[in-house]
């Protein structure tokens, strides 16, 4: 009987057997669907124990993870009983709410404290803490052998997430350039696109949005024609997010940048020819078919909208449009769509979010640190994460080839064919700098006034160029 | 008729003056008995089956949300609470009450710097002393303890107390401890038996002031602390994640924060009024 389990859930790993045959089969064997969870994941433990990297070098030594609230640790934390298993190490962690999280995470390293070994952090907090030398550059863990499981398949995570999570320190310069230092290992993603609701679109007798043009368009009529629903969402507070979402991901698509660096200095590039074509177009999309008080709307209000039947599109992560999907009005009429904002590109450019795991330079348990990195980022950890739990945006291909992942998805209509048209152009977009959050700040509260006509978007964009150059100059970033 | 209507007139504008201060207190109480769907109603609406679902996942610890069952701890942030603003304001008052009379009373050298400084420490912004106390907190394995929390939470209830109590010992007449004192009575015995039995308005007052200080503060537990040590300030957030945002749960867990507060507030109420306005008019 313990064969026929063995060789049941061997064959479903090795991709021999789906899911609903491997469960069947578990089931014709009298073990049920619970039990077989663990039965899998004890498995998958002791297939990656049975690799010739030593799992349990690090036997006996303890570290301390800080998380944020969210559905991606949840699924990371849900499992960590079989990393203990697999490494003998022990594992404490300290979950905080997100609106405080990346305070708790400056306050712990700016002071050096040695209590938390790894957190989670995004790719443009990395900007922050990096050159600071508050974490460990990772590809010291990486490119030793005898640091790495020769399983862990550093190159399967997506090339573009690699990248992101990777600068040199030296503003301006690209990330992933050959200098760059890894200050992170992507886990999960978010990448901003559209996401409608059906059943309005359907009232309208609208198709999706082709591209901007025809977006402003379609958000107007809405906006006019249905009492109680307007056109389209996006983020409008005064804070960096509101550039990092739809804003930064259609504005790449217009071909206009943040910074010009031909020069190999960084010019403020907010008010090139590009970007006040581009930011006439979304200040209009907004006052004719936005939220109407956009200027206080952050994802939170954005993602609300699109549950409650108040939007009719939004242009967002896409996992703030997944997670409406469930308990909310317009549960089940939610529907994602790869977007294309300008008439001339021929892909999307979506900016991305990238959930990370970074590593203290303070900890004192790095070895055993990066053994959990490279656990819960391996191929194993995110098809558990990506299948059993929430971890919806994967940063594996491989996960997202995976049948019963793409079996799951397939339940959100449009979700896998926006990753495939989505991710061949989804980086982050954003020059690295020092001064992120400043200047995104900045360029928030400049489209705050043009939004509400205090200001033009020729002048409002040739202020905050020339304020945002002479903050550069201030900080001793440029002359 | 035109008193009758002036006192209509004044009963009308007493009611809306009411409901204008009280209607956000009274919407989250309502909030606290909707679902999620109910209170994101388009337009909102005052008429829904109540639930108890909030409370209850409040008091037992498992939440049910869109993406699954979680776990919550805000009755523990509850305690962590109560015990963070009790213990802070017990220690300021032992410490506060001794000083602001030895401040009233006497006037010794460096009296008034000593005083000022205590008072300084409300001026500081936190995060200022935060850090570089984050590093003497782990040497000294502080970090992450009740008795490190209640000693830091001292920079934000002892120079109320003090300051507040101070006034009041102030306007205690002298020669009132001084005739006790004539009567063979030591200094000790003057000071619990006559000065704070007449300065109870103001100590009441400052230990209430500064109980709510202590309850709303937010960064001194979350620097310097775990998860495990967080007050309801930090607790609250919790329900507002990258699934969604449960605000039926924070309305609940609002409400349920209020109270200790409330309470405490109606049985001092009495010494509080007076307190609060003798302070006011003191010369």
């Amino acid at each position: 009987m313990t064969d026929k389990i063995n060789d049941t859930l061997k064959a479903f790993a090795a991709g021999r057997m789906n899911r609903r045959d491997m469960l069947t089969r578990m089931g014709q064997l009298g073990i049920g669907a619970a039990a077989t969870t663990m039965l899998l994941n004890r498995m998958q433990t002791s297939a990656l124990a049975a690799t010739s990297y030593d799992w349990m070098a690090q036997k006996g030594k303890s570290i301390k993870l800080l998380m944020n609230k969210h559905p991606y640790t949840d699924a990371l934390l849900k499992n960590i009983d079989s990393f203990k298993t697999l490494t003998g190490i022990d594992v404490t962690y300290d979950v905080f709410p997100e609106d405080v999280y990346f305070d708790k995470v400056t306050a712990a390293l700016s002071s050096k404290s040695t209590t938390y070994d790894l957190f989670m952090s995004g790719a443009y907090q990395t900007w922050q803490y990096g050159p600071a030398g508050w974490l460990v550059d990772l590809k010291k863990f990486i490119n030793d052998p005898a640091e790495t499981s020769p399983d862990y398949d550093w190159d399967g995570i997506l090339p573009n997430l690699r990248a992101s999570t990777a600068w040199s320190g030296v503003p301006g310069e690209a990330l992933g350039s050959p200098t760059a230092k890894q200050w992170a290992l992507p886990w999960a993603w978010e990448l901003n696109s559209i996401a409608y609701n059906k059943r309005i679109l359907e009232q309208a007798h609208m198709e999706p949005p082709k591209d901007l043009p025809h977006l402003i368009e379609m958000a107007a009529k809405i906006s006019k024609d249905i009492p109680g629903v307007y056109g389209i969402g996006a983020r409008g507070s005064r804070s960096w997010a509101t550039i990092h979402a739809g804003f930064l991901s259609a504005y790449s698509n217009y071909g206009a940048k943040d910074f010009d660096t031909s020069s190999g200095k960084l010019v403020p590039a907010m008010n090139s020819k590009e970007s006040k074509a581009f930011t006439k177009l979304w200040i209009e999309m907004l006052q004719k078919g936005g939220p109407k008080n956009w200027t206080t709307y952050t994802w939170y209000e954005v993602a609300n909208d699109l549950g409650g039947g108040t939007s009719a599109m939004v242009y967002d992560a896409d996992s703030a449009a997944f997670f409406q999907e469930r308990g909310t009005k317009e549960a089940g009429n939610i529907v994602y769509h790869a977007f294309t904002p300008n008439p001339e590109a021929s892909r999307p450019t979506p900016n991305v979010w990238i959930w990370s795991l970074a590593m203290s330079n303070f900890s004192r348990q790095q070895q055993a640190a990066w053994k959990l990195m490279q656990w819960a980022t391996s191929t194993q950890q995110l098809t558990l994460g990506a299948t059993k739990a929430d971890l919806i945006d994967p940063t594996r291909q491989v996960v997202w080839d995976n049948q019963d992942f793409k079996t799951r998805m397939q339940g959100y209509p449009g979700f896998l064919d926006q990753f495939a048209a989505s991710s061949p152009g989804a980086k982050i977009y954003f020059t690295p700098q020092p001064l992120f959050f400043n200047v995104t700040t900045n360029w928030a509260a400049a489209l705050q006034k043009m939004y509400s006509n205090q200001v033009s978007v020729e002048d409002g964009l040739d202020q905050l160029a020339a304020d945002i150059k002479s903050q550069l100059s201030n900080a001793g970033i440029t002359d | 008729m035109s008193s009758q209507l002036l006192r209509a007139l004044r009963i009308v504008l007493m009611v809306m003056v009411g409901l204008f201060f009280l209607f956000p207190l009274l919407w989250v109480v309502l909030m606290s008995f909707m679902t999620n769907v109910d209170i994101l109603r388009s337009p909102p609406s005052p008429f829904f089956v109540p639930t108890l679902r909030n409370y209850l996942a409040l008091i037992s610890g498992h939440l049910s949300t869109s993406s699954g069952n979680v776990q919550i701890d805000y009755m523990h942030n509850l305690l962590n609470s109560v015990i963070l603003s009790v213990c802070s304001v017990v220690v300021s008052l032992i410490l506060g009450v001794p000083a602001a009379y030895a401040f009233a009373r006497y006037k010794f050298r460096g009296g008034e710097d000593m005083a000022f400084t205590l008072l300084s420490f409300r001026f500081a912004p936190p995060l200022l002393v935060l850090l570089p106390l984050l590093g003497y907190f782990q040497t000294l394995h502080l970090y992450d303890t009740y008795f490190g929390l209640v000693w830091v939470y001292q920079l934000i209830t002892l120079p109320l107390v003090l300051w507040i109590v101070r006034g009041y010992f102030e306007d205690v007449s002298e020669d009132i401890e001084l005739a006790y004192r004539l009567d063979g009575h030591g200094w000790l015995a003057t000071f619990f038996k006559i000065s704070i039995p007449l300065a109870r308005p103001g100590i009441a007052a400052a230990g209430l002031l500064s109980f709510i200080f202590a309850w709303n503060n937010f960064i001194f537990a979350l620097i310097l602390g775990s998860s495990d040590v967080q007050p309801v300030t930090v607790g609250a957030l919790a329900f507002i994640t990258a699934s969604g945002i449960e605000y039926g749960q924070i309305a609940a867990a609002l409400v349920l924060s209020v109270i200790p507060t409330l309470v405490l507030a109606i049985f001092t109420q009495r010494y509080l009024v007076e307190g609060l306005s003798l302070g006011a008019i003191k010369g």
